[in-house]
């Protein structure tokens, strides 16, 4: 039976953030969250590994406590177990630090031969958490799959989508597999798999039950970036606005300009 | 550790041993610029075999050396061995930073020897500076969905890894230097030891519209499109301009087109004459992927960023201008 | 057939004295999709002049040039429509309210808002909530005016629930065939005041006067929602569904039926398989989408286990929950485009959209197929499940638009008496425009359709209001 591992993470829906004009900070406060969507592609995929050769998935994410219902959700899908990494000093990490943080966390819910993450997170977007995970993992990687065509003998036979073709690539487990959405949109949950998984007990780990952690790695402390200032995006000065009345002579107007320019 | 121990900047030439990818190039036109203002030496290191021709047009971007690394393990791109190769040459010569293309093998593999070196790893930055009074690179990049700039540094630990998206930088040789250092290593990974293994690689079929990186002129929709019923009125005009149609990512989330058509940071970055957007707001994710020698916005909202960006601009209904052209440069063509 | 006059220029000159020269447009500088609606296979029909109206002042100068000079005027929107509604069949005047899409006031005492026709659907829903309050109506066309819809009577997917646009009308300002401006309605809820000349303007397609401004009923915005999507073997086991979900006192605030063909076009044309094919192992033949709204998850969890029970002993292969904000986005999403999808790969369409008793729906779809295969037309279908209420599309892709059209009638014409035997309606949310006419008068019989005549008559003494629509079978086509 193949031990899956599912990393997730909760975040703000980015439509709706804003930036304080005073303060320039971020404002989250009372934004909406949800589960990242190309991590619901990754559990998609674990879920059909599980189908087809057999598992059991658990999920892991690291967040403040609400983070709690995006492992709902993915319990409801075909999560077999779910993992809640939560703590005041893990906050503020990068993606050298969050790395550590989960293989340490997960390292005590056994060994996974298959961990699937999500290509990228939409709020951080950096990309990293798979490699670096993988690394810590000490296990293969597979980005940007398009298909799995087998598991079987310690192996994975996959499909990855490259800039200008597919790749056939074949390799050992443990390995790490980040996916394509094409053959894996997340499915609905079915009415008593999501009932059940608004009562279905969570592992939470924090600072302090976690073996071996080391608290220099962790948090703030463990990162390897930092982000000393943000700014609003510096806009260039506006183009020339054609305004004449009416979309046919703006639009005369338009080529008009652009014929002169050459453009046309 | 000090960070003074650690000099000189890198760039990963990314090839298939036969061309050197464009966006290796591209980082050492930009990294030239930025170790002219550090005073780091800047080298290009290249994994396995690359034609002389393309190694001379390394050369022609200004790279001080080159380090170039021989051995068992780096006939197909493999994560192991690659990431392999740099920790051990980062450890043996303590480079400032490393930058490596962030196409999709470079982002496999740069965050995983930034792991075994144990440093901090950022990408997908769009402007470089350096702040003379730590000694650090600024990773300018922007975040959370375009909404803000952010400044990223690594400010302890070395060597700074970043991945760069291609097109971000300008491919504008500075010429070759008259010495240029060649450092030779030999680094064998055991090929047995590779646990991702290549087996084949199925080349896209080339479908024309589909490859719009240079195209004379782009016809981009956003997410202002209604649904993609409404869509054919721009691949109409996109033909009459002798273009090609091309979109913002909300399209491509939606499913209306393909991925390949996504202009900006994360899709394409276009170089074309003349560009003419609809429906696009404009955020700096998309614009940062836009080169264009006119640049030509239509939007139904007089504030979108979008015509931050522009020449020149319309507002009003991007289906009723769209019409309002082709009718127009039907009746120009006669 | 009433005789028109053209716009001379002289008239021409009046009319753009009443606007301006920026929204008034003649000839050539009228745009082209003036002439035709979504359904351009019934026909294109350009107008000789087009204003953009700006006020219910301007309407009413414009009703007594056109009334004195016995111009045909024809009320346009968003031009979303299905039936030829606001095409101008006798050329003529169309008359723009697009730029009337002013939100002009809340009464948030009594949950009243006041608009102008133009206002886009989808605008005034996102406006509402910002408020904390629902526009509960809910066609699917949300780029459609609040102003057509009330001319066509609209329903959509929460009629369940909540009724049609019919019920949410409290006022309106109407500018009459002369130029008479009126006011019919209070913004009160309850009424028993003389004939509801109200009522009779909802609906009535433009033909009795023009609607200029509206007095809305909103309720509080509900505090939680949740979707089940309930898959069947066949047509019929779901359809069968549907009594027992409102039997079961669910309250449901829409229950869409979608066949396994819309799914499938659904899917490929958003790319985003949200509703599946196969559940279990089984092909799916049928599913119903149901909305349930609530005061908190407790009692939405109570519902939906009462569905499941009734699923099960329904044999659904499956009850599935759209709980999430991302799955309620996608499942919605690609409930919208069933149309837009039809559309995307049917280079020829045509459609009907007629209300038939709950429980006779699966004796329908069984019907219109037959003739389908029968014709060689291509049938796609999806519809409100819970008021019966079918959106039927022909579709071909081969054959040549005349050979179509003969086709379709044939199939039309033997539906439409079904409908008819089946205690049926002609059109649920559509209307009638020209399109259906003759199948109106079919079904509401010659005494009917004579008084609605009479009462055009009555509104439009000289039938300038969008001519051949409705009733008004004096101008054939």
């Amino acid at each position: 039976m193949l031990n899956i591992l599912v990393c997730v993470k909760q975040i703000p829906d980015i439509d709706l953030v804003k930036m304080d004009p005073e303060t320039g900070n971020l404002v989250r406060a009372g934004v909406p969250t949800l589960t990242n969507p190309l991590d619901l592609n990754a559990l998609e995929a674990a879920v059909q590994v599980k189908e087809r050769f057999g598992g059991e998935i658990t999920l892991i994410t690291m967040g403040p406590p609400m983070a709690e219902s995006t492992l709902r959700e993915c319990l409801a899908v075909g999560g077999d177990e779910a993992v809640l990494i939560t703590g005041r000093p893990f906050g503020g990490a990068d993606t050298l630090s969050t790395s550590y943080t989960i293989v340490k966390a997960a390292e005590m819910e056994g060994k996974f031969d298959l961990i699937f993450c999500g290509k990228e997170s939409q709020d951080g977007a950096t990309g990293q958490m798979a490699s670096q995970l993988a690394e810590r993992f000490d296990a293969a990687q597979i980005s940007c799959c398009f298909s799995i065509e087998d598991v079987a003998d310690g192996k994975i036979r996959a499909t990855r989508t490259l800039e200008h073709g597919r790749e056939i690539v074949e390799a050992t487990l443990p390995c790490l597999v980040t996916v394509e959405k094409d053959n894996f949109y997340g499915r609905l949950p079915n009415l008593e798999a999501y009932l059940a998984a608004k009562t279905a007990p969570i592992t939470t780990y924090t600072e302090n039950n976690i073996d071996g952690l080391d608290p220099a790695k962790i948090g703030v402390p463990g990162s390897g970036t930092i982000v000393p200032k943000i700014y609003p995006p510096e806009l260039p000065e506006p183009g020339q606005m054609i305004r004449t009345g009416s979309v046919k002579s703006d639009v005369g107007r338009l080529i008009e300009l652009l014929t002169d320019k050459g453009s046309l | 550790m000090q960070k003074s121990d650690y000099k000189n900047m890198w760039v990963y030439i990314e090839h298939d041993g036969k061309t050197a990818a464009p966006v290796g190039l591209e980082l050492c036109c930009e990294l030239r610029r930025l170790c002219d203002v550090t005073g780091d030496k800047l080298y290009a290191v290249i994994l396995g075999e690359l034609p002389a021709a393309e190694t001379d047009k390394v050369r022609d971007c200004g790279v001080d050396g080159i380090i170039q690394v021989r051995g068992t393990g780096y006939e197909y791109f493999n994560t192991d061995a690659y990431a392999n190769a740099f920790t051990v040459l980062s450890r043996k010569y303590n480079p400032s930073a490393i930058f490596v293309g962030g196409t999709i093998n470079g982002r496999d593999f740069a965050p995983r020897f930034a792991v075994q070196l144990d440093t901090g790893c950022t990408s997908d930055a769009m402007e470089l500076e350096y702040d003379p009074a730590t000694g650090d690179i600024q990773f300018i990049e922007p975040a959370v969905g375009g909404k803000i700039m952010a400044v990223i540094t690594v400010p302890e630990l070395r060597p700074q890894v970043g991945t760069i998206r291609p097109g971000t930088f300008k491919y504008a040789p500075a010429g070759r230097k008259a010495e240029i250092e060649l450092i030779e290593e030999e680094i064998d990974f055991d090929p047995a030891a590779i646990r991702c293994r290549h087996l084949d690689f199925i080349p896209d079929e080339m479908d024309p519209e589909l490859d719009i990186a240079n195209a004379d002129c782009i016809v981009c929709v956003g997410n202002g499109l209604k649904d993609s019923e409404h869509l054919e009125r721009y691949r109409v005009l996109a033909r009459l301009l002798g273009g090609k149609i091309g979109c913002t990512r909300p399209l491509y989330d939606r499913g209306i087109l393909p991925y390949k058509l996504q202009i900006g940071q994360s899709g394409v970055m276009v170089k074309t004459k003349l560009y003419i957007s609809f429906g696009v707001s404009g955020a700096v994710n998309h614009t940062a992927g836009v080169d264009a020698d006119m640049f030509v916005a239509v939007d139904k909202n007089p504030d979108a960023q979008i015509f931050n960006y522009c020449d020149y601009g319309i507002v009003g209904d991007m289906d009723e201008v769209c019409d309002e052209m082709i009718a127009q440069l039907k009746a120009r063509q006669g | 057939m009433a005789n028109y006059n053209k716009i001379t220029p002289e008239i021409a000159a009046q009319l753009r004295a009443v606007v301006g020269d920026k929204r008034f447009f003649e000839k050539d500088a009228v745009d082209p999709n003036y002439s035709h609606d979504e359904m351009p296979i019934y026909g294109k029909y350009m107008p000789d002049a087009a204003v953009d109206v700006e006020s219910t002042e301007e309407v009413s100068e414009i009703m007594k040039i056109c009334s004195a000079n016995r111009i045909p005027v024809t009320c346009r929107g968003a031009g979303t429509g299905l039936v030829g509604g606001c095409v101008p069949l006798a050329g003529g005047l169309v008359l723009c309210t697009r730029r009337m899409n002013k939100i002009l006031e809340y009464d948030m005492d009594n949950l009243v808002v006041r608009i102008q026709p133009g206002v886009l659907l989808k605008d005034l829903a996102a406006d509402a909530l910002s408020h904390g309050l629902m526009y509960p109506p809910d066609p699917g066309e949300k780029t459609a005016t609040v102003g057509g819809n009330i001319s066509t009577n609209a329903g959509g997917m929460r009629a369940v629930k909540y009724g049609v646009t019919r019920d949410y009308v409290l006022a309106l300002k109407v500018v009459l065939a002369d130029g008479r401006i009126i006011e019919l309605g209070k913004s009160v809820c309850k009424t028993s005041s003389g004939y509801s000349l109200l009522h009779l303007m909802i609906g009535s397609e433009g033909t009795l006067g023009i609607i200029t401004e509206m007095t809305m009923k909103l309720i509080p915005k509900p505090i939680c929602d949740v979707s089940c999507l309930v898959p069947f073997r066949t047509v019929e086991e779901c359809i069968s569904f549907v009594p027992k979900i409102k039997l079961a006192n669910l309250d449901p605030q829409s229950i869409e039926f979608m066949d396994a063909d819309i799914v499938t076009s659904s899917a490929a044309f958003t790319g985003n398989p949200i509703f599946p094919e196969r559940v279990r192992s089984e092909d799916v033949g049928a599913s119903v989408l149901v909305t349930f709204v609530g005061a908190d998850e407790d009692e939405l969890d109570q519902k939906m286990i009462k569905l499941g029970q009734i699923a099960k002993e329904a044999k659904a292969l499956d009850v599935l929950v759209v709980a999430t904000s991302s799955n309620k986005k996608s499942a919605w999403a690609a409930r919208s485009s069933f149309l837009t999808a039809i559309e995307a790969d049917t280079k020829l369409i045509d459609e009907m959209d007629v209300v038939v008793p709950v429980d006779k729906i699966p004796a329908f779809l069984i019907y219109i197929r037959s003739l389908g295969d029968e014709n060689g037309i291509r049938i796609r279908n999806f519809g409100h499940a819970g008021d019966g209420n079918l959106h039927i599309y022909c579709c071909s892709n081969d054959l040549e638009e005349e050979d179509f059209k003969r086709r379709v009638k044939i199939i039309m014409d033997k539906a439409y008496t079904k409908c008819a035997e089946l205690e049926g309606q002609v059109s649920g949310e559509h209307s009638i425009g020209h399109a259906k006419m003759v199948y109106l008068r079919e079904s509401v019989g010659e005494d009917v359709f004579a008084l609605m005549g009479q009462i055009k008559a009555v509104f439009d003494p000289y039938y300038i209001l969008n001519p051949g629509k409705v009733c008004d079978s004096s101008f054939s086509v």
